[in-house]
């Protein structure tokens, strides 16, 4: 229960630091164990995204310290954080965001293949991460030839490809209509309880937040409140 | 994967990557003619000093060269024709008399080199037989009969049967003149040449030199262009007492011209190329600048750097290599049927491509063993074009990129 994936100590975003500061993000602790299923919530401006951006590692800190399983991302060099967020971290955003040119299929692919993993391990990675979000049928299409829904469900077997310590997930259900964004929830749910997968997402949509077991709501950039974990998943 | 996605992605606009395969196609087609036509130019140019000017290898008395005197003969040619036909290569022996001097008319005098000939090995040595346009072909020599350029004829106001006086010193560095008279008039691509060389009989010449029988070259051709270096030497030790010169050393000038030309059409080439690659650098550039949110997605999920320079470079390389196969083939295609069809280039001019001493059709001739060097080109050109775009690439933030 006291497995930490992520540890945030005392961190900031500022911008414009040397004129008119604003914090992104102002002395923020936070702590997301292994399992959990957290909507980080607040209005436009809050710092949601930036505080996903930091955590994933595509930004840094100006103050403090993000330790991802015991490894604290803000002292890696570039190019040794490039390989730390291949291995940890899975990345699901709003607009999809998947590769045009790639087929669904590929697109999973594409991230092990940036691993080194074998064809064999590929191949069966790939077959269950596709019937795990229900789109075997569609795994040779490209991204054009699906619906948002579909290209989101990709976007999570391509998180999920890379066996990352937890996925961020920046506003997941925004493009999409509600019955789309309500399978997505029982996927990225079922992923949860059953692979005991973290999910951390950033969200304005009350149906995201409703599923959610812990809501840690943002304002100015520091929390303003956080519910308690409800890890009912932790069965195994 | 990568290769997959950098080939897919230069489809995903194809007319724009169709735009630039067929610039390169025509690029390196504009390459490969330019390349064919020197070629063809050259071989041209080098097959007249050969078979009509100087021969493949010419022999002389080691100091007649530098001080053009006629008292420096080669001397008794028998056992020097005995050892040249002991060498199986030389296929064709040719004798002259040499000597420079002074031609009078009524409208003037020029300068003029005098080749005392024998009619019978000279007509097919240098084709002579097939340059004469006017007068007679010498089946019927009469004495002091001269043989003169168009050329010249034209600038002396000569014809047929026009009266000239010629005017050397003999061995004995007197002057002495002979009148000639105008038996034919010959046309040769080169008009320089035909300006300056008279044809007159050996043994007359040898006779007014005070040299009878004598001659102070000997020209051979051979059954092998590749031949000439290896003939050479091997004259070189079988006649010690003989200035052997192979035709590169008696025509520096067109020696120089085909390294020059070969440089200069490289030059072109490398012209074409760069303004090729601009025409890359820029395409590439929209592509990359279109895809901004792309790379920089790619790199948030943990492509290094390194993959997105390799991935730019593939979709250069690939957009490069698209054309440049066509435009080979197509160069390939045309460099034959011209090579068979001649390219007729009498729109440049007729005078002044034998001014230059070039012939009016040229054979262009497919640059074979250029090709490696012009794939390099090609290669390296994409390669450089793609280094802009790929730098653009990889220094994109992934935070910034996202947010495009």
């Amino acid at each position: 229960m006291n497995d930490i994936v992520i540890d945030t100590h005392n961190i900031s975003r500022v911008y414009n630091p040397t004129t008119i500061p604003v914090y992104a993000i102002k002395n923020l602790h936070l702590h997301i164990r292994r399992g959990e299923f957290t909507a980080l919530v607040g209005p436009s401006g809050s710092g949601k995204t930036t505080l996903l951006n930091l955590i994933g590692g595509l930004d840094k800190p100006d103050e403090g310290q993000i330790v991802i399983n015991g490894t604290d991302i803000t002292k890696l060099s570039p190019g040794k954080l490039i390989d730390f967020r291949l291995h940890n971290i899975g990345f699901v955003f709003q607009s999809f965001n998947l590769i045009p040119v790639l087929t669904a299929r590929e697109n999973a692919e594409f991230i092990m293949l940036l691993q080194g993993i074998s064809k064999n391990e590929r191949d069966e990675r790939i077959k269950q991460l596709f019937r795990q979000v229900d789109l075997e049928e569609q795994i040779e299409r490209r991204p054009s030839e699906l619906s948002g829904g579909q290209q989101q469900r990709v976007a999570v077997a391509r998180a999920l490809a890379s066996k990352p310590q937890f996925i961020l997930a920046d506003e997941p259900t925004a493009n999409l209509d509600s019955k789309s964004a309500s399978n997505l929830l029982d996927i990225m749910n079922k992923l949860n309880k059953e692979e005991n997968i973290t999910f951390l997402f950033s969200t304005h949509d009350q149906r995201v937040i409703d599923r959610a077991r812990r809501v840690i709501t943002l304002v100015d950039g520091q929390i303003a409140s956080d519910t308690e974990p409800i890890m009912t998943s932790y069965a195994h | 994967m990568l290769v997959v996605m950098a080939w897919r992605n230069i489809w995903r606009h194809k007319a724009r990557s169709l735009v630039i395969m067929m610039s390169i196609t025509l690029g390196l087609l504009a390459g490969i003619a330019v390349l064919a036509l020197y070629e063809g130019m050259l071989v041209s140019r080098i097959r007249t000093v050969i078979d009509e000017e100087t021969g493949h290898i010419q022999l002389h008395h080691p100091n007649f060269s530098d001080e053009n005197e006629s008292k420096f003969i080669i001397g008794d040619t028998t056992e020097i024709f005995k050892i040249l036909r002991n060498i199986p290569e030389i296929i064709q022996i040719n004798k002259r008399t040499l000597v420079n001097g002074m031609m009078s008319t009524p409208t003037g005098t020029a300068g003029v080199q005098v080749f005392g000939i024998d009619t019978a090995t000279e007509f097919s040595y240098s084709s002579l037989k097939q340059k004469i346009k006017e007068g007679n072909d010498l089946t019927s020599y009469k004495r002091n009969q001269v043989i003169i350029g168009k050329k010249l004829a034209d600038k002396m106001k000569l014809k047929i049967g026009s009266k000239l006086v010629l005017m050397f010193n003999d061995t004995t560095n007197n002057l002495v003149s002979s009148a000639f008279r105008v038996s034919s008039i010959y046309q040769s691509t080169n008009a320089p040449v035909d300006e300056r060389l008279i044809y007159v009989s050996g043994s007359e010449l040898s006779e007014l030199l005070g040299l009878p029988g004598q001659i102070h070259e000997i020209g051979l051709k051979l059954n092998d262009d590749k031949a000439v270096d290896l003939v050479a030497s091997k004259l070189k030790s079988l006649l010690p007492n003989l200035k052997v010169e192979t035709w590169k050393e008696i025509s520096p000038e067109t020696e120089f011209m085909v390294k020059t030309v070969d440089s200069y059409s490289y030059i072109i080439l490398i012209i074409i190329m760069i303004a090729l690659a601009f025409g890359i650098l820029n395409t590439m550039l929209m592509a990359i600048m279109e895809r901004t949110r792309e790379i920089g997605m790619i790199a948030a999920l943990g492509a290094s750097r390194i993959r997105i320079f390799f991935l730019v470079l593939l979709e250069t390389v690939f957009l490069t290599l698209g054309g440049a196969p066509l435009g080979l083939l197509i160069g390939w295609l045309l460099s034959v049927y011209f090579n068979k069809n001649g390219l007729n280039l009498s729109g440049m001019g007729e005078d002044v491509l034998s001014s230059f001493g070039f012939k009016v059709i040229i054979y262009p001739s497919f640059p074979a063993e250029k090709l490696l060097p012009v794939l390099i080109i090609v290669v390296v050109t994409a390669l450089l074009s793609s280094i802009i775009p790929a730098l653009k690439a990889i220094n994109m933030k992934p935070i910034d990129a996202l947010k495009n």
